[in-house]
């Protein structure tokens, strides 16, 4: 048999939910790096330090920009599938990366949700084994729960080691 | 089920004991020894302060003993632990993947030995361990762990076993061990000249020095010392003399310890590695327990035409470093000997001698690959620009040799790496001074990964990369395999199937509450 590559899609919304986070999260360093501004003009604290603040600002200035296209990447070129006896993965744009996984070798699965995941009623799925874990950034709540069940199911059965 | 189970054996209060005194051999020598005449009341008080440690710690020892207790049926150990807070374990023998014994000085003289059942397991189920036990107890707790899981084994490879073969190992007399090895005196002078063992007098000297500068505070003595040593010339070369030969000879004393008695073993189930002159090591494992082997020969063993055979295996990891090296067959092997002797230990693992080169373009890749260090070292150079041996080299041409090693480096890398991919077994090599061949079966890799960067996807190429138990988990793979037999490798991963014996049980349990469900 060839191995199929995967096929399955993540939830779309996924772009949303990363742009939302990302915005918080920007927001969030960017007043702590307001605040630091502020503070070596009051406080008037010598020239270098004013250098590493400018440094760390180009730095993070390139950063947001990357983590503002990065979803659209993650979307376009996650995939997935699971079938009885292997669960599969595919990410990555630049650096594709596809794992094969024994469903004899899943230890646990699980969904998680955060409240930005909840306002789009997505969940993220994530799969230990012996020696890793996976995790399946954003499916729809129906489609989350049902291939978590059914990796639940498939993996119930342990080979003689 | 409490009421079957036992104390452990005596002795482990006086191994409790020592280890106590042990702890606290700073302390005595510094309230009893040192501030021997002292009045001061720090010094009181530190030896009351001692005293009831040791009474504390000595009723602990008591109480552990009263109330740690163990259990074996047929299937498992059962630990009772805790002396205020109750707690048992259940721990099935199915899932000791190796034994250790251990007999350090102590156990010897007090003729006894420890046991440790390694689990593979993550926290406090890793292992059950039996610190004191007599040779005898852990004859049968051994026997008893490895009878369970034959007879297990037996059932469930029932169907597709021949019955002669069945026969063979139900009954085949567990004394039944074959010698596969024991060094000669030869063969540990190489070791000790290879091992670097001389080396071993810088620790040595290190912790004596920090014990002694923090109990004495003589840092200072010694400083003026040694200045004094060094005035003169030739007494500066008499006693650089008297290191080396110490060094050395510390170093050959040391090998012998540790190398001059070794044994590799086997009978039909298990292999057995032992080693140790003083303290002696006892390393077993089942056959089918062997994850992967891990060939390595670093550039001096390379040399030599030596190379050190691992067994990857769950469990091997320990934090106590005499013991982790337990999975290693004699480090000193001379490479046809290592494969003559992993033929006949694990006939399953046939090693293929020739095995696949890369195709040129993925030295062309390797080549493109960005060089990280080189940038980051050249960086370093031009900023501080460091005078080394008080001669004036430019930044430039440090930055150039770096680079040349590290090109030449990636170059040795290709060359090295080979790959081959064989009915059941996958088998590759790398490295570029030190080299590592990896071997592995199929049914054994839990996991396989296929990666390609954008380079590597423009001129067909990928990186592969398999998962296996051990403990940590340990990742092995090629880099730059054109992308067919990367293909391949995928295809022939999920052919698994062939070898994979699935677990009767689970499957029936899958099957019934697929029923309920419907």
């Amino acid at each position: 048999m060839d191995v199929n590559f995967p096929e399955k899609r993540i939830a779309k919304e996924l772009i949303n939910v990363s742009i939302i986070s990302e915005t918080i999260s920007n927001l969030i360093w960017y007043a702590i790096l307001i605040v630091l501004f502020v503070l070596h003009s009051y406080f008037s604290w010598t020239t270098w330090i004013a250098w590493g603040l400018i440094g760390i600002t180009v730095i993070s200035v390139i950063f947001t920009i990357w983590g503002y296209i990065k979803p659209f990447f993650i979307y376009k070129n996650w995939r997935y599938d699971v079938d009885k006896e292997f669960l599969q993965l595919k990410s990555g744009a630049l650096k594709e990366e596809h794992q094969l996984v024994p469903m004899t070798k899943i230890q646990a699965v699980a969904t998680n949700q955060g409240p930005i995941l909840r306002r789009y009623n997505l969940y993220s799925l994530t799969i230990d084994t012996m020696g890793s874990s996976h995790i399946i950034p954003a499916l729809h709540k129906d489609v989350a729960v049902e291939l978590r069940n059914q990796i639940a199911s498939y993996a119930k059965v342990k080979e003689v080691e | 089920m409490m009421e079957n189970a036992k104390r452990y054996h005596p002795y482990t209060m006086i191994f409790d004991f020592l280890g106590l005194i042990k702890g606290l051999f700073f302390a005595v020598l510094y309230l009893f020894v040192i501030q021997y005449n002292s009045e001061s009341t720090f010094v009181l008080y530190g030896r009351y302060a001692f005293y009831a440690i040791v009474v504390i710690g000595m009723v602990y020892i008591l109480l552990k003993w009263c109330f740690y207790k163990y259990y074996l049926d047929d299937t498992a150990f059962h630990i009772f632990s805790g002396i205020f807070v109750k707690k048992s374990q259940t721990i099935p023998f199915t899932k000791v993947q190796n034994v250790k014994r251990h007999t350090s000085i102590i156990h010897r003289f007090l003729r006894v030995t420890s046991i440790h059942f390694e689990t593979g397991l993550s926290g406090e189920e890793a292992r059950v361990a039996f610190g004191v036990v007599t040779k005898d107890t852990a004859d049968r707790l051994e026997k008893q762990v490895g009878k369970n899981n034959d007879q297990e084994k037996s059932l469930d490879y029932s169907v597709d076993m021949k019955l002669e073969q069945k026969l063979e190992e139900t009954f085949a007399p567990k004394e039944n061990r074959r010698i596969h090895f024991t060094p000669t005196r030869k063969d540990t002078w190489k070791a000790s000249f290879t091992s670097f063992s001389f080396l071993i007098i810088v620790p040595i000297i290190g912790t004596i020095y920090t014990n002694v500068k923090d109990v004495f505070g003589i840092g200072e003595h010694t400083e003026g010392f040694i200045s004094t040593i060094l005035n003169t010339w030739w007494s500066t070369f008499i006693v650089v003399l008297l290191l080396i030969v110490l060094s050395i000879s510390l170093g050959i004393v040391y090998t012998f310890l540790k190398y001059g008695k070794y044994e590799i073993a086997s009978d039909i189930n298990k292999i057995y590695i032992t080693k140790g002159l003083l303290e002696e090591t006892t390393f077993s494992i089942t056959k089918d327990r062997v994850q992967a082997i891990e060939i390595n020969q670093p550039i001096l063993k390379r040399m030599l035409g030596l190379a050190e055979v691992k067994l990857t295996c769950s469990g091997s990891f320990s934090l106590d470093s005499k013991e982790s090296e337990t999975n290693s067959l004699y480090p000193f092997l001379p490479i046809e000997q290592a494969y003559s002797i992993l033929s006949d230990l694990l006939p399953e693992y046939e090693i293929t001698e020739s095995m696949e080169k890369l195709p040129k373009k993925s030295l062309v890749v390797r080549l493109c690959k960005p060089y990280w260090f080189w940038i980051i070292a050249t960086g370093a150079f031009f900023y501080f620009q460091p005078p080394i041996f008080s001669m004036e080299i430019s930044w430039w041409l440090f930055s150039i040799i770096l680079l040349l090693f590290i090109v030449s480096l990636r170059v040795l890398d290709f060359i090295n790496t080979r790959f081959v991919l064989n009915e059941n077994m996958i088998q590759c090599k790398s490295g570029s001074f030190s080299t590592s061949l990896y071997i592995s079966k199929r049914e054994k890799i839990i996991e396989v990964s296929l990666s390609r960067s954008l380079l590597q996807r423009k001129v067909g190429l990928a990186t592969i990369g398999t998962m296996n138990r051990a403990t940590p988990v340990q990742f092995n793979g090629v880099n730059d395999i054109p992308m067919e037999l990367a293909g391949d490798f995928l295809n022939w991963y999920v052919d698994r199937r062939k070898e994979v014996e699935i677990d009767a049980d689970s499957i029936y349990f899958e099957k019934e509450e697929r029923k309920i469900k419907n």
